[in-house]
């Protein structure tokens, strides 16, 4: 999770994502798409991307292709799991708060 | 797309010191519920009334609204509310009125002791539009940081 996360931090990596998300490409047509990025840096970028499982690379003759890869990323319920946990924790420190404050206020208002 | 399948119920518990009572506004009242869970909200807390949040994932760059729809079920102040949750963005992946929450309030000596179920949630798939492509991303960086997605 954390090698995924870390590869998408870059924006150029989010971009080439967007790029392989519904077609396979071949790096070259990547690399085509960024004027100012050199192509080693692209091949950089797809490989991040490869040992973080979010895109797959075939071999086709000399040619590799890239496509992303769904499985890399998290899952609705990862997500919504971590979000919870994460919401209820700013709902504790706020109901709590409120707690005080109705206490300190005038006892039990509600 | 493939067909979404169910998952299992996330369950969450946790301990607050604060009374049922106190906690139980957190979901109904509009205004408790922009401080905890999303940017904006209107309720309207009986059965069958509306509980509308709006949510914002992503980055500073990217930032990005989602609509949540909801509709109360069941409200038994201060114990238990159950409300359905689901986004009018369809990449999101769970429609308006699919998936439920149900909220236990349990009063724990001076405090409460909350339990959170969501269930009937969709198995995620990679969704095929690019909003739904920036709500995973955005997803993914909200997990990154550990921690609050609005800070």
């Amino acid at each position: 999770m954390q090698h995924a996360i870390d590869a998408i931090v870059e924006p150029r990596r989010r971009e080439i994502l967007r790029l392989v998300r519904d077609a396979e490409l071949p790096a070259g047509a990547i690399a085509a798409h960024f004027a100012d990025v050199t192509r080693p840096a692209v091949s950089q970028h797809l490989r991040t991307l490869r040992e973080a499982g979010l895109v797959a690379e075939r071999r086709e003759g000399t040619r590799r292709l890239y496509r992303a890869r769904p499985q890399g990323f998290a899952g609705l319920r990862e997500f919504l799991d971590q979000f919870w946990d994460e919401r209820l924790d700013v709902l504790r420190r706020e109901a709590e708060r409120e707690e005080r404050g109705k206490t300190d206020d005038s006892g039990n208002r509600n | 797309m493939t067909v979404a399948t169910g998952t299992e119920p996330i369950v969450k518990e946790v301990q607050i010191d604060a009374r049922p009572e106190t906690v139980f506004g957190f979901f109904t009242e509009a205004d408790k519920l922009t401080r905890w869970l999303c940017e904006e909200a209107t309720t309207d807390p009986r059965p069958g009334g509306v509980c509308l949040q709006t949510h914002r994932a992503g980055e500073s760059r990217g930032d990005q609204l989602f609509h949540m729809r909801g509709e109360f079920v069941e409200i038994t102040p201060p114990s238990r509310l159950v409300f359905t949750w689901g986004f009018d963005e369809p990449s999101v992946g769970v429609p308006p009125g699919s998936s439920t929450i149900e909220v236990t309030l349990e009063p724990e000596g001076e405090g409460t002791r909350l339990t959170l179920v969501h269930r009937d949630l969709p198995e995620a798939e990679l969704p095929s539009h690019d909003e739904g492509w920036d709500y995973q991303l955005a997803r993914l960086v909200i997990a990154a940081a550990g921690g609050d997605p609005d800070a």
